[in-house]
């Protein structure tokens, strides 16, 4: 329809039409009575007026019910599309989407088309009528605006825009149009337009997307004015690339002077075939190790660097191929932190004459946590078990602790369980043996918060190895039992267990921090269980940690197994080191740290400084949404660097774009027009009509309707007057 | 018993007193003046001798004088006049518009005091006042007397009569004249509405009886300005059922315009009767709109 209205919810106002109306007939309907004597005068006047009074007041009255309702039509800002209005002539809305995704920064002739995108908006902008409004969003990772809001200020915008730059993440083109439908509504100029500048990659029109393109474009057509849509081509067709896409290494923590393997997974996105790739390893900066790799045309190819952190801290790897057209894809980054130690309180619920005691119920622990130290060799161990009895169990306790172990603990009292659960609800690790002190009424009554499962009995007999049972032989998922998915690491069937504590099959939810069964018994029943309580984890394992109840502790898998639950329980890094972009960074300090600053540096070298913030026992340093991808360092005050990396979903790094008919095909299926040039640009523009607010016309037609009201009153009384 | 005090206020009969000298000599004036009284010498009265100057008429001497003393005297006289007076009184419908305001007196209440007022003066100045009231036809008529209780009677009348029906002026005053066997002063006090030349046409048989004739035409302030707002219905006055509802701003000019026709119509009329057409407005002091009348008929001479 040619014409519609820019406010159509004043239009209703056009009911004050019956103003008039309904004034005009309220006088009527209270009239008063005269008892007149000079009739004779009266009725002549009657005589010879009364047909042509009624029909100039039929006149005024049009008139009049005319004013209110040309008030409410001007203000639904009626617009005639009918007419034509160049963009150049009008003031305009206009909203910019313009792609920052790392594909954009495809390097061509000196520049990347990020640059070229970003110059023609900036072109865009300048030719733009004074007075109008323009709203950026960059695109990249869902789409944000370059400043907050629509601005006026085109220098305001043209600055921010001449600071910007790509490799943001992957774009997604239906959640960055919503976002420009959303800008356009609050937007006031009748003459609207939506630019999208993208270089058409084609991970960023998948057909499963192109429904929500579709309704997006139909959301902004919906709008007053139906505003036109040109999808602008900055792109070029690139054939060679080559990407890390991504870094695998072991999630559990590392100690100082352990390998860690760091597995680097290549892809080449080009028709080229590279013999000898060159990928570099670098820890901290710092070149450690070189690889050649065959890699075909779009082969993938993996590359193992093992690399033995030689001090404690936040560590930094980086694995790079040979710099290409896309260089933002080259290099994949990951933060690691190195422990020297590993503080494990281990609770003893039955203790032996002295604390190393084998008799006692950690005895088997603790040599199995600090072989080395037991064994009286030069060499260190990663974990540091310190034992204490239940008794003892206190907040300064764990001060220093990454891991708490409770062994045959019958119970603790509510302010020990609360310090505890804190201490889990922090990120840090439980594991729990039951044993023949364990009070079940506790573990399933207070300790309920933390256990993962409720305890339903003890099963097998002491004295009758015949009713016992064995770890039944499983593919193990967890990290911290992964390897004994590999024989030569162990068997876990070896075991014998007597006796155990028949623990409740936790049910699915489906929700995330539902308890996980790690491991079964032959009996069927559970014998590690797993949940999430917090930022935490805990462990609870259905038999006993010494010797009473089994063999566990005499099998050579009981060292590895609980070297490694105990790993994975103090591994938690949290928060996270290594984030997607537009995640927050988040880190927790010393509580002493809070009230002071904490300095951020970026990937682009900018340091700001952050307020460290004290909420419950922490010091918490928090960023808005990161969508720079790199390397950021987080200073503390008086303590060590830690590392953050931000990286980017590597969709981005198949350059390939859509055909030109494929273009075409999308233009034709969404009704929007594809230009490729500035001139194309120029020239659809020319062809394109914004329509023609009439809401001035409306208004000076409303002015004159109130004259020719106020002329015809006195003219229509001064004919009446001579008659 | 009606008694003058019921229609004037003690201030009005000051004015009224004030004026009296004055009066007498603007009533002579035009008495000796406009009119020629049919019984001239009636009341002659004898006032001094003076002697014979040359130029004086022969028949003035004093023969009886002159026998006795041989000298010629001219005898002077005091001249009175009795002027007869009739006041016709309109007491159709449409004198009984007041306005809806209160304080505001209708027409015919005022036309009653203007009435009462001018009787008072004359019969002070041993004048004859008659009274006639009308509407479709006439009421009562008491013919002039110069006693000063015929004020009571005049009084009466004016306190009994109550306005209403249809003013037909026309064929009241043909009615009347046969009823005035004796030439005098016609005071007509009355809005004039209805047909201009059938009141025209009485005027002038009236005048052909030699009358001579006064028009106070009372009006009263809606009637001249029709400053109404808001719808209103106009009941006549005069003939039941008769109504009319309408926007009175939007046929106030038009009212005007013919206000003014009516007005002009009537006024040259009058004029050429050689009538005295003087306009009241209720919101003016009687006495004084009746001191601002003798005193234009004195000017006039």
């Amino acid at each position: 329809m040619p014409f519609s209205l820019l406010n159509a919810g004043l239009i209703f106002g056009a009911v004050a039409l019956a103003i008039p109306i309904i004034i005009h007939l309220f006088h009527k309907s209270r009239f008063k009575i005269v008892k007149w004597g000079a009739m004779h005068l009266l009725e002549a006047v009657l005589r010879t007026n009364q047909r042509r009074i009624q029909i100039e007041q039929w006149i005024l009255l049009a008139i009049r019910c005319a004013i209110p309702a040309l008030l409410a039509l001007a203000m639904a800002r009626p617009l005639w599309k009918g007419a034509s209005s160049l963009l150049g002539n009008a003031k305009t809305s206009t909203v910019v989407l313009l792609d920052n995704s790392y594909s954009m920064d495809a390097a061509r002739a000196g520049t990347t088309s990020f640059g070229i995108a970003r110059d023609e908006t900036l072109r865009l902008i300048n030719e733009l009528r004074t007075g109008s409004e323009v709203h950026v969003i960059m695109m990249g990772e869902g789409g944000r605006g370059l400043l907050d809001a629509p601005s006026y200020d085109l220098s305001r915008v043209t600055q921010a825009l001449t600071k910007s730059s790509a490799g943001f993440g992957s774009a997604r083109i239906p959640a960055a149009l919503d976002l420009g439908a959303g800008a356009l509504e609050k937007m006031h100029e009748s003459a609207r337009q939506v630019v999208v500048l993208t270089d058409f990659q084609r991970v960023s029109f998948p057909a499963t997307e192109d429904a929500l393109i579709e309704r997006a474009l139909q959301r902004i057509r919906s709008l007053p004015a139906g505003p036109n849509v040109t999808f602008w081509d900055v792109g070029q067709e690139v054939k060679e690339n080559v990407a890390v896409e991504s870094l695998d290494f072991s999630r559990l923590m590392v100690g100082v002077g352990q390998k860690v393997q760091i597995r680097a997974n290549l892809r080449n996105f080009g028709d080229a075939n590279h013999a000898d790739l060159r990928v570099t390893f670098k820890v901290d900066g710092k070149d450690k190790a070189a690889s050649q790799v065959a890699l075909g045309p779009h082969a993938k190819a993996q590359v193992l660097f093992t690399h033995a952190f030689d001090a404690a801290g936040s560590h930094v790897v980086e694995v790079s191929t040979e710099p290409d057209v896309l260089a933002a894809d080259n290099t994949f980054l990951a933060s690691i932190p190195v422990r020297d130690r590993l503080p494990v309180l281990l609770v003893d619920g039955a203790p032996g004459a002295t604390p190393d005691d084998i008799a006692s119920e950690t005895g088997y622990l603790q040599i199995a946590l600090s072989p080395f130290a037991a064994g009286k060799v030069e060499l260190s161990d990663l974990l540091e078990p310190h034992v204490i009895t239940a008794d003892a169990f206190s907040a300064k306790n764990l001060a220093d602790t990454s891991a708490v172990v409770l062994a045959n603990v019958r119970k603790l009292t509510p302010e020990q369980l609360r310090v505890l659960e804190d201490f889990v609800k922090n990120g840090g690790g439980l594991l729990v043996f039951p044993g023949d002190r364990t009070d079940s009424a506790w573990w399933n009554g207070p300790f309920a918060t933390l256990a993962p499962v409720p305890l339903a009995g003890i099963s097998g007999e002491l004295k009758d190895a015949s009713q016992g049972t064995g770890i039944a032989a499983q593919r193990f998922e967890n990290p911290a039992l992964e390897i004994f998915n590999d024989p030569r690491n162990g068997s876990m069937t070896e075991a014998a267990i007597k006796v155990w504590f028949k623990m409740k099959s936790p049910a699915s939810s489906g929700d995330p921090n539902d308890p996980v069964v790690l491991a079964r018994l032959d009996s069927g029943d559970p014998f590690l269980v797993e949940r999430a309580v917090g930022h935490g984890r805990v462990i609870a394992c259905s038999s006993a940690a010494d010797a009473d109840w089994g063999n566990l502790p005499a099998r050579p898998f009981y060292l590895p197994l609980v070297q490694r639950l105990c790993v994975h329980l103090a591994s938690t890094v949290n928060p996270p080191r290594n984030l997607d972009v537009g995640r927050s960074l988040v880190s927790f300090l010393p509580t002493a740290a809070a009230g002071k600053k904490a300095l951020l540096t970026g990937p682009d070298g900018t340091s700001i400084e952050l307020p460290i913030v004290k909420r419950d026992e922490l010091g918490v340093v928090e960023t808005a949404p990161l969508y720079q991808p790199g390397l950021y360092t987080l200073q503390p005050p008086g303590g060590q660097p830690i590392h953050y990396v931000v990286n980017a979903d590597r969709r981005e790094s198949d350059l390939a774009r859509l055909a030109d008919t494929e273009i075409a095909e999308f233009a034709k299926a969404h009704s929007v027009a594809v230009v490729h040039s500035s001139a194309e640009f120029r020239e659809n523009e020319h062809r394109q009509r914004f329509g023609e607010e009439l809401w001035k016309w409306v208004l000076l037609g409303l002015l004159a309707f109130i004259f020719l009201e106020l002329i015809l009153q006195r003219k229509f009384a001064g004919a009446r007057a001579r008659i | 018993m009606a008694h003058v005090s019921d229609f004037l206020t003690p201030s009005d009969l000051q004015r009224i007193s004030n004026l009296q000298v004055f009066a007498r000599q603007v009533v002579e004036g035009f008495t000796t003046g406009m009119h020629r009284s049919p019984h001239k010498g009636f009341s002659v009265e004898f006032k001094q001798h003076r002697q014979y100057v040359p130029g004086d008429e022969i028949r003035h001497i004093d023969w009886r004088v002159f026998a006795r003393s041989d000298r010629y005297y001219i005898r002077e006289y005091e001249e009175e006049t009795n002027l007869r007076a009739t006041i016709i009184l309109d007491r159709s419908g449409s004198m009984e518009y007041g306005g809806g305001q209160p304080g505001q007196v209708s027409k015919f209440e005022y036309a009653t005091k203007l009435a009462a007022c001018l009787s008072y003066l004359m019969l002070q100045q041993s004048d004859g006042v008659g009274l006639v009231t009308f509407d479709t036809e006439i009421r009562r008529y008491i013919p002039p007397r110069s006693r000063v209780s015929h004020m009571r009677t005049i009084l009466g009348e004016l306190e009994a009569g109550k306005p209403g029906g249809e003013t037909e002026l026309g064929k009241v005053f043909h009615d009347l004249v046969p009823k005035l066997h004796r030439r005098g002063l016609l005071i007509i006090i009355s809005d004039c509405f209805g047909e201009v030349s059938n009141f025209l046409k009485a005027l002038a048989h009236f005048r052909h009886a030699r009358h001579e004739i006064l028009v106070f035409q009372i009006w009263h302030p809606d009637e001249l300005n029709f400053q109404f707002k808001g719808w209103t219905q106009f009941d006549c006055m005069e003939r039941a059922g008769v109504k009319h509802l309408l926007d009175p701003a939007v046929l106030r000019q038009a009212y005007l315009a013919n206000l003014e026709k009516f007005r002009g119509e009537l006024t040259r009329g009058c004029r050429r009767h050689k009538v005295d057409l003087v306009p009241f407005t209720t919101d003016e002091p009687y006495a004084k709109a009746l001191a601002a009348y003798l005193s234009r008929r004195l000017a006039r001479g």
